[in-house]
């Protein structure tokens, strides 16, 4: 939590800290995941979105691979070069593959990324979105 | 969604993965706060600490239903305690694709001094 190098420190605030980390979820503490980068995928009438927190990358710093049954995002987050003290980002090379088991329309898809958040929008193909079908009674 | 009611809603909040190093010039301090806008990003520093927070909103619209979901909004904080090796006045913070790098360069060593004793 701290550069401690300071002669005579105290620790303003150090028993809130104990306490709120004390109620913190388990799985987040210290920033800590499973998988880098964490994936969101939601849906609404018109598409689907991936997005993904991926900071500290430039767009061409990341390969977006669009295959028949999937979306792969992969790419390298760079190592600061120095002497570490506490290393708690996730570094080196990564790829998430996000598998497609919907029809979108492959060329239309865009990607954005603001504040290393990635965006990949894919609209759903034109002849998938449910139609009614009405019968004709005989 | 008006500004008001987003600065009024609670957004849980996280902790972000935090980097410290060490070069030639100072200390560098790199946090991981994707999604977090310039304008919603605040750098203070008290007696000993340095304290970020920084609100990342919801970036999914109103209609969408969620399918996966791995990261949500948050507010980032983090404190990092100061070396009294840093120099104060000239650190240096920039945010760039999410990533907050602070630089704490180091305090310029007074140069020693021989205090004369003068006899009474």
């Amino acid at each position: 939590m701290v550069l401690d190098f300071n002669t005579l420190y105290t620790y303003p605030g150090r028993f809130e800290r104990l306490f709120e980390d004390f109620f913190k979820p388990m799985y987040g503490g210290e920033g800590r995941r499973p998988v880098f980068p964490p994936l969101n995928v939601s849906e609404d009438e018109a598409n689907y979105y991936v997005r993904s927190e991926i900071p500290g990358l430039p767009m061409d710093g990341l390969e977006l691979t669009l295959t028949e049954k999937s979306l792969v995002i992969r790419g390298e987050r760079p190592t600061e070069q120095g002497k570490y003290y506490r290393q708690e980002r996730p570094a080196g090379f990564f790829q998430r593959v996000v598998a497609l088991n919907v029809p979108v329309d492959r060329d239309s898809v865009r990607a954005t990324l603001t504040d290393g958040i990635l965006t990949v929008i894919l609209p759903k193909c034109e002849g998938c979105i449910p139609r009614k079908i009405s019968i004709d009674v005989a | 969604m008006s500004e008001n009611t987003h600065e009024t809603k609670a957004l849980p909040r996280v902790s972000p993965a935090m980097d410290i190093l060490e070069r030639d010039d100072g200390f560098y301090v790199f946090m991981d706060i994707p999604g977090v806008r310039r304008e919603d990003l605040k750098i203070d520093i008290n007696e000993t600490e340095l304290v970020v927070t920084g609100r990342a909103p919801q970036g999914a619209s109103d209609k969408e239903t969620f399918l996966e979901v791995q990261f949500g909004p948050g507010e980032y904080t983090r404190a990092v305690s100061l070396s009294d090796r840093v120099d104060r006045e000239r650190i240096k913070a920039t945010l760039k694709d999410g990533v907050l790098t602070v630089f704490l360069p180091r305090l310029e060593k007074p140069a020693a001094r021989r205090i004369p004793v003068q006899t009474a």
